[in-house]
């Protein structure tokens, strides 16, 4: 899309989607939203650029978003297998309410799976443009 | 009396028109992209349904909040967060028809349903 | 050691799932290894479900609290005696079908598909695991969404015309169902406010006559919504294109579990939560005899008349989800041990037909009924089996499909109903119509100077056939055993 108004008015607006994205993520534990709202707005934001500015050439980036998706899911699922799934007895320290950096591993998570949806979102954009795998 | 009870729980009367409208769009459209978004119209009206079922009257956000009075009451976070579980689900299954319509249009040409079955 | 035999119910859940999200990112680099580790990971359910299924025999009952949150606000995975039996179904039936699929699906998918389809393939397997145990509704629902997005990439991954226009029509039909499944469990969770499936069940018994007219909606909401999926007789029309485009070991796979498990659904939500008796006295009940009844004549009838192989045996896997259907609206207990019975001697005969059609086309390259002359000499084991599965199709004793129709019978009378013995009889005559020319053919019509020879299929692809049908054999010949814990099974769930 070779269009002189719609890249300088995205130029201004993305930084503002990003932002929104990274305040929903980090927010996640204190307000509606997390990790999945966020990387919805993060992935969108992402996905409005290449539409405006063209793809990336290199298909070796091209590919990363799904590698970095398939990679967050295995790690996700281990640190999510051994913190949360497993049965446990309820113990740790109790954030403090209205505080961003009081909850320990819940914001890491959060943060990751932020970065996995969007990365899912780019790479299945990816995908149906291309076609392959 | 059965009007005003309608008219009471209007969420739900109009989650069902939706779904009715919803389940109309996927069985009689021929384009297959507007069969997609009639799955879309249908899961949505099934989220209104749910987050209806959840809400309370003069609830306030499930967030807990120290400078509230004590007797307040939270609207069920329950549903809502089930149907976050719907979202992506319904995100999914139309990332995957509209890859399946991309592919199809690449076979055939076109995405509506009679020449597709025509061209068989 | 104490700590994993807790988490075993989990685990055979969960390591599908993590193994195929993995196998994802390994396909990148080496490919053909993909197929052995999937093997491993089935395996290994495979295993835990036999360790789980000794100690349900042994009378147990186990129950599991995802990650520690009991009951009523957490996920709770319940294993009785028809979660392990289809425990157990299931992860076998799939381990046979991996093994086949190891090399018929370098023919018949592209190359660099391969690695994906076992990722999609522990999807669909670990979805239908979780959709057996798990005693939670709206996980329930996400099992069955997963498992019919699954099934819809078995069927797209051959890449072809067909198979994608099926596949298509299967995802707006799943997702239809899946649709009313949601609404009716959300009328659930309104009325009872819980979503546990035994909780919900005894919330119901107070306020069931509160509300008539919402019962009434949610039943039919559940019989559209799980039925469209397993393929009740008049929303079955995505079926025969789906199973028959699909590469071999997927029409398998999705013939022979993937339809049972949204029955066992249907069969749990009825039994458990709306209970025996509501279901025996509903006019439900009576809608799914006569669909079933036109299921089974009108799944034969259409299967009569085609001439793929394949699409034959896909519209005779509409006629038998009818005996099933019909076993367990019967309702009387030999009727639902019967359709119980039916579920497993059906996967093992779909199984073994599809495997040996899939061989017959990797050896010869034949599609078409009428093109199998002579077959029986040039391919004497995977004809072998195939005959047995059709008589066993068919009813002949001694094979397994005699005993559920025998069930079947004994389950019409309890009834009062001796009418459904005229239909079984009928409808096994036309089984026979329709299975017997194919063994005919493949035997006593060939030109004079044939000789016999060995198949020439790989051995990794005949061992699961003939697993079939040996499995088909037993269950004909030592039914008493399978018999026994199944009415356990029903006695727990008609009290």
């Amino acid at each position: 899309m070779d269009d002189y108004i719609t890249k300088i008015v995205f130029r201004y607006i993305l930084l503002v989607i990003l932002l929104y994205g990274f305040y929903i993520v980090l927010h996640g534990h204190l307000s509606p939203g997390g990790g999945f709202a966020g990387g919805m707005v993060l992935g969108m934001g992402l996905l409005l650029y290449f539409l405006i500015f063209g793809f990336e050439k290199k298909a070796k980036l091209r590919r990363l978003p799904l590698d970095v998706a398939t990679v967050l899911i295995v790690i996700g699922g281990m640190i999510e297998g051994v913190k949360f799934l497993l049965p446990k007895e309820a113990t740790g320290q109790v954030g403090a309410p209205g505080t961003l950096f009081s909850v320990g591993i819940i914001t890491v998570v959060n943060f990751g799976i932020g970065l996995l949806v969007a990365s899912t979102i780019l790479s299945i954009f990816y995908l149906l443009v291309e076609g392959e795998f | 009396m059965e009007l005003s009870r309608l008219l009471l729980n209007y969420p739900y009367f109009i989650s069902i028109i939706l779904f009715c409208l919803g389940c109309l769009c996927i069985l009689t459209q021929h384009n297959l992209v507007k069969k997609v978004i009639g799955i879309n119209i249908m899961e949505t009206s099934i989220f209104l349904f749910f987050i209806a079922v959840g809400n309370i009257d003069g609830g306030v956000a499930p967030i807990y909040d120290p400078a509230l009075p004590a007797d307040v009451i939270y609207i069920n976070p329950l549903t809502s967060t089930l149907m976050l579980t719907g979202i992506v689900v319904s995100f999914s299954v139309t990332a995957f028809a509209l890859a399946i319509i991309v592919k199809l249009y690449q076979f055939y040409g076109t995405i509506y349903a009679q020449d597709i079955m025509r061209m068989r | 050691m104490e700590h994993f035999q807790k988490l075993m119910p989990f685990s055979v859940v969960m390591i599908p799932l993590i193994v195929a999200f993995m196998l994802a990112i390994f396909a990148r680099w080496k490919r053909e290894f993909c197929a052995y580790i999937a093997i491993a990971a089935v395996a290994y359910g495979f295993y835990i479900s036999y360790l789980l299924t000794l100690r349900v025999m042994a009378g147990e009952v186990i129950h599991y609290a995802v990650s520690g949150w009991i009951a009523p606000w957490g996920i709770e995975l319940v294993i009785d005696e028809l979660g392990a039996m289809m425990l157990l179904l299931l992860t076998g039936c799939s381990l046979v079908i991996l093994l086949f699929s190891m090399k018929s699906l370098h023919k018949e998918i592209p190359e660099q598909a391969t690695g994906w389809y076992y990722t999609l393939y522990l999807l669909t397997l670990s979805a239908m695991i979780g959709m057996v145990i798990t005693n939670d509704l709206f996980n329930l629902y996400v099992m069955v969404e997963v498992t019919g997005l699954g099934a819809c990439g078995l069927v797209v991954a051959k890449g072809e015309k067909l198979s994608t226009e099926a596949s298509l029509r299967y995802l707006l039909l799943a997702t239809l169902g899946s649709g009313f499944l949601l609404f009716a469990i959300g009328f659930l969770y309104q009325v009872t406010g819980n979503l546990n499936i035994s909780y919900v069940a005894a919330e119901l018994v107070q306020v069931r006559e509160q509300y008539p007219f919402l019962m009434w909606a949610t039943m039919s909401f559940i019989t559209v919504g799980l039925g469209v999926k397993a393929a009740l007789f008049p929303l079955h029309i995505w079926l025969p294109d789906a199973h028959s485009s699909a590469p071999s070991s997927s029409s398998a796979i999705l013939s022979g579990l993937v339809v049972k498990v949204y029955i066992v659904s249907m069969l749990r939500i009825y039994f458990l939560v709306f209970g025996f008796e509501v279901f025996h006295e509903s006019y439900m009940r009576y809608l799914i005899l006569l669909l079933a009844s036109m299921a089974i004549l009108g799944g034969s009838l259409f299967a009569f008349v085609q001439l793929n192989l394949k699409r034959r045996l896909a519209y005779s896997t509409v006629a038998q989800i009818g005996y099933i259907f019909l076993g367990f609206s019967l309702g009387t207990s030999w009727g639902i041990v019967a359709a119980l019975l039916h579920i497993i001697i059906h996967a093992f005969m779909k199984i073994c037909l599809f495997l040996s059609a899939g061989a017959i086309y990797y050896q010869t390259g034949r599609k078409k009924v009428t093109h199998f002359s002579g077959l029986g000499y040039q391919m004497p084991v995977t004809m072998a089996a195939f005959t047995v599965a059709a008589l066993s199709m068919v009813g002949i004793p001694l094979f397994g499909g005699f005993i559920t129709k025998y069930g079947l019978a004994m389950g019409s009378l309890e009834a009062n109903n001796p009418y459904f013995i005229i239909l079984i009889v009928l409808s096994g005559l036309l089984n026979a119509a329709y299975y017997f020319p194919i063994v005919w053919q493949a035997y006593f019509t060939s030109s004079h100077n044939v000789k016999l020879e060995f198949d020439k299929v790989p051995v990794t692809m005949l061992i699961p056939i003939v697993i079939m049908a040996l499995g088909i054999l037993y269950m004909g010949i030592f039914p008493s055993g399978t018999l026994d814990f199944l009415e356990r099974a029903v006695s727990r769930m008609i009290l």
